[in-house]
C-alpha cells in the first residue's frame, strides 16, 4: 500500500519535471497528462473523509501548477476534476442531484452566488451509503465513493480526448462557400475544424506565418495536403490582405476569466487588423483552456518568452551582445477584439466566459 | 523621346513602373521638351545631364539633409523610437540625432522575407546607439513603451496614404491605438499625384530567392521546404498601403506636412523651385 502511494507520487514527480522542463507541448497534452496524474492519485488515495480527498488533489494541483504555472490547462483540469469531485460526493450524501434549485428566492441567489450549477449527471443512482471517519473501518468511505469518482475522472478524460470534434461539429454552419479565411499560427483545433468544414464547403485559407516559430508553415501544409486551397503569406502582410478575408480563425492558449485570451504572439495584430476592417474575430478552443484568471498587468508578466535566438541567431555574432532582443510567446487579446469563442460546449460571445467559469469551476478552486 | 521610350519600357519590363520612377522620368521629358532647339546637341545633352545632376542633388541628397534635421528636431532625450525594416532616410536621421547627442533609444521591427531590419540594427548598434530587434508579431508586447514611430515609405499619395514596405501598416496601425505618433520621412520626389486604395494594385511580389537564409537558423530545415503546390500558394507581398488616419505627420523636404494636406506638396514645391 505504501509502494501504490509511492508510485503514484512518482507519477506526479515526473509530471512536474516535464512539465519544468517545458517536454509536456501543448495545452490539451498537459491537460490529458494532468487528468492521468490525478486518476492515478485518486485511485491509490486513502482518506476517510472529502476534505482529506480534496486537500490532497489541491495539494498534488499545487505542485503542477508551480512547475509550469504558465500552462494554465494544467491548474484548469485540476479545477475541474475537483468540480466533479464536490459534485459526486454531494450527490452521493444527499441522494437527489444538486441541480433542482427550485427555490428561487434572493437569499439562496445571494448566499450561494451561483444560480445554476454545471449539470453533472449523477453517478450515483442510489443513495450511497457514506459514512465519513468511521473509526472501525477508516476505509470504508474511501471504498464506497472511489468507483464513483473514477467514472467522474474518466468523463473528464473522454471530454478532453472528443474536445476536436466536438468543436468541429458546426464548422458548417460557420464556413460558408467561398469564404477567404485568415489564421495564424498553427492551432490542431483550427486545423480539425477548417478540415471538417472543408468536407460541406469550399473556401480559402490565407495562413499567416507567424515568426519567430513559423508555425504556420505546418499548418499549409496540413490543410494543403487536406485539399484546402491555401496561401501562406508572411506575418507583415496582415493588413493588406485584411480587407479581402472574410473571418479571423485562431486558436487560444488560455481563455481568461473576463474573456480575454492568451493566444499564440501574432494574435493581437491580426485581431487588433480585423476590427479594424469589421472582420469577425473567431476563436476556436477547449473548454479546459478556461481559466478563472485575470489579466490586469498584461505588459510583460503574464507573458512567456521564448529563446532570443530565433529572433536574432548566434550568426549575427558581432550584434548579439550589443542588442536587446524580445520573443515573447504568447500574446494578450482583449475581450474586445473577439467575437465568438467555439468551444467543445457549444458558442459563447467573450461577455459569458465568467459566467461560464463559475459553472465549471467552485469558487474554493481560484487559489489552489 | 523617341530614342529613351525603348529604354523606359525595357526598364519597365524588367520591374513595374514605381512613383519614384515615374516622377523622375516626367522631370527628365519635361526639361527635354523645354530645352532650346537651337542649341548644339553637344551643349544640349551637357545641360540636360546637369539638370539630372541638379535633380539627384536637391532632390534626393539635400533633401534627406532637410528631413534629417526637421525629423531629428523631433527627437527628445529619453525616446524609445521604434522603426520597422529599413529605411534609409530613417537611418540617416537616428545617426544624425545621435552623432548631436540626443539620447533615446531605438527598437527596430523586422519581418520576413526581406529582414531588412538586421542591416539598419548593426549600423545603428555600431554607432553606439542602444536598439531592442524584436520581429513584427511581438509589436504587441512592446508598443506600451514607444513614444514616437519614424518610418520611410516607398511612395505618398495625395490622399495621405502611405505605400510602404509591407508590414508598415500594421505598426501604424498598433502605434494609433496607443496613441503613439507616427512620423513619415519622406522626400518629395516619392509624392504621387494618384489616390490608391487597398495595397493589392501596384504590388510586388518578393522572389523565392534562397529559401533558408531567412528563417532562424534554430528552425529544423525540414520543416520549412513548402513549395507551391495544387492546392498551397506561397505569396511574399512587398508593400502595403497605410491609411491616412493612422499617420501623425509626414516630414519632407518642404515641411512637417499632416496626412490630409499631403495634396498641397505640389504646390509647395512650386514656391521652392
Amino acid at each position: 500500500m505504501s509502494a501504490d502511494l509511492h508510485g503514484s507520487q512518482r507519477a506526479v514527480e515526473t509530471l512536474v519535471s516535464k512539465l519544468r522542463r517545458r517536454q509536456v507541448v501543448g495545452s490539451r497534452e498537459a491537460a490529458l497528462e494532468t487528468v492521468l496524474v490525478l486518476r492515478q492519485v485518486v485511485s491509490k488515495a486513502r482518506f476517510s473523509n472529502i476534505d482529506q480527498l480534496i486537500s490532497l488533489i489541491r495539494s498534488v494541483g499545487k505542485r503542477l501548477v508551480e512547475a509550469q504555472p504558465k500552462e494554465h490547462s494544467v491548474g484548469n483540469t485540476v479545477r475541474k476534476l475537483l468540480h466533479h469531485i464536490r459534485e459526486e460526493y454531494n450527490t452521493a450524501m444527499t441522494g437527489n442531484a444538486s441541480s433542482s434549485k427550485t427555490v428561487y428566492s434572493i437569499s439562496n441567489f445571494v448566499l450561494q452566488g451561483q444560480p445554476r450549477k454545471q449539470n453533472v449527471a449523477p453517478k450515483s443512482e442510489a443513495t450511497l451509503t457514506l459514512k465519513e471517519n468511521d473509526p472501525d473501518d477508516p476505509d470504508s468511505f474511501a471504498r464506497v465513493l472511489k468507483p464513483v469518482l473514477m467514472e467522474a475522472i474518466q468523463d473528464v478524460l473522454d471530454e478532453l480526448e472528443t474536445v476536436y470534434d466536438n468543436i468541429s461539429k458546426n464548422a458548417k454552419d460557420h464556413i460558408h462557400s467561398d469564404e477567404i479565411i485568415l489564421t495564424i499560427g498553427h492551432s490542431k483545433t483550427v486545423e480539425t475544424f477548417l478540415k471538417v468544414a472543408a468536407h460541406h464547403r469550399s473556401f480559402t485559407v490565407i495562413v499567416a506565418e507567424t515568426g519567430p516559430s513559423y508555425n504556420g508553415h505546418e499548418m499549409a501544409r496540413a490543410l494543403s495536403s487536406a485539399g484546402i486551397s491555401s496561401f501562406l503569406v508572411p506575418d507583415s502582410s496582415i493588413y493588406a490582405i485584411m480587407s479581402r478575408v472574410n473571418k479571423v480563425i485562431i486558436g487560444a492558449h488560455a481563455i481568461l476569466a473576463n474573456g480575454g485570451m492568451f493566444a499564440i504572439t501574432g494574435s493581437l495584430l491580426a485581431a487588433n487588423a480585423a476590427r479594424v476592417h469589421s472582420t469577425p474575430v473567431v476563436v476556436c478552443a477547449g473548454q479546459f483552456k478556461l481559466t478563472p484568471l485575470w489579466n490586469l498587468y498584461h505588459d510583460f508578466g503574464a507573458l512567456d518568452f521564448a529563446d532570443p535566438s530565433s529572433v536574432l541567431g548566434f550568426e549575427e555574432g558581432n550584434l548579439v551582445d550589443k542588442v536587446d532582443v524580445l520573443n515573447p510567446y504568447y500574446d494578450y487579446v482583449g475581450p474586445e477584439l473577439v467575437d465568438v469563442f467555439i468551444t467543445n460546449d457549444g458558442d459563447h460571445p467573450p461577455s459569458s466566459v465568467y459566467r461560464l467559469i463559475k459553472e465549471t469551476y467552485d469558487d474554493d478552486d481560484h487559489e489552489l | 523621346m523617341t530614342y529613351l521610350s525603348p529604354q523606359i519600357s525595357h526598364l519597365v519590363a524588367a520591374r513595374p513602373m514605381s512613383v519614384t520612377m515615374g516622377n523622375a522620368i516626367r522631370q527628365l521629358k519635361l526639361e527635354i521638351s523645354g530645352s532650346d532647339i537651337d542649341l548644339p546637341e553637344q551643349d544640349a545633352k551637357d545641360a540636360l545631364c546637369q539638370k539630372i545632376d541638379n535633380y539627384i542633388r536637391d532632390r534626393i541628397i539635400i533633401a534627406d539633409q532637410v528631413i534629417e534635421e526637421t525629423a531629428g528636431n523631433k527627437i527628445k532625450d529619453g525616446d524609445v523610437i521604434l522603426t520597422y525594416a529599413r529605411s534609409s532616410v530613417v537611418q540617416k536621421v537616428l545617426l544624425g540625432a545621435h552623432a548631436e547627442g540626443r539620447q533615446f533609444s531605438v527598437i527596430v521591427v523586422d519581418s520576413r522575407p526581406m529582414l531588412e531590419g538586421k542591416r539598419l540594427l548593426s549600423v545603428l548598434a555600431s554607432a553606439g546607439i542602444q536598439c531592442t530587434y524584436i520581429l513584427l508579431p511581438a509589436l504587441g508586447a512592446i508598443i506600451t513603451e514607444v513614444t514616437l514611430v519614424l518610418v520611410g515609405a516607398h511612395s505618398i499619395h495625395s490622399n495621405g496614404a502611405v505605400y510602404s514596405r509591407a508590414g508598415t501598416a500594421l505598426v501604424a496601425m498598433m502605434a494609433k491605438l496607443h496613441s503613439v505618433p507616427v512620423v513619415v520621412c519622406c522626400e518629395t520626389y516619392k509624392y504621387s499625384e494618384t489616390v490608391q486604395l487597398d495595397s493589392f494594385t501596384k504590388n510586388e511580389l518578393a522572389p523565392q530567392g534562397d529559401l533558408f537564409s531567412s528563417f532562424p537558423s534554430v528552425k529544423a530545415r525540414d520543416s520549412l521546404t513548402l513549395e507551391n503546390d495544387e492546392h498551397l500558394e506561397i505569396l511574399n507581398p512587398l508593400y502595403d498601403l497605410t491609411p491616412p488616419n493612422c499617420i501623425t505627420a509626414v516630414v519632407t523636404e518642404v515641411g512637417v506636412i499632416p496626412p490630409n494636406s499631403i495634396g498641397s506638396i505640389p504646390v509647395a514645391l512650386g514656391r521652392l523651385l
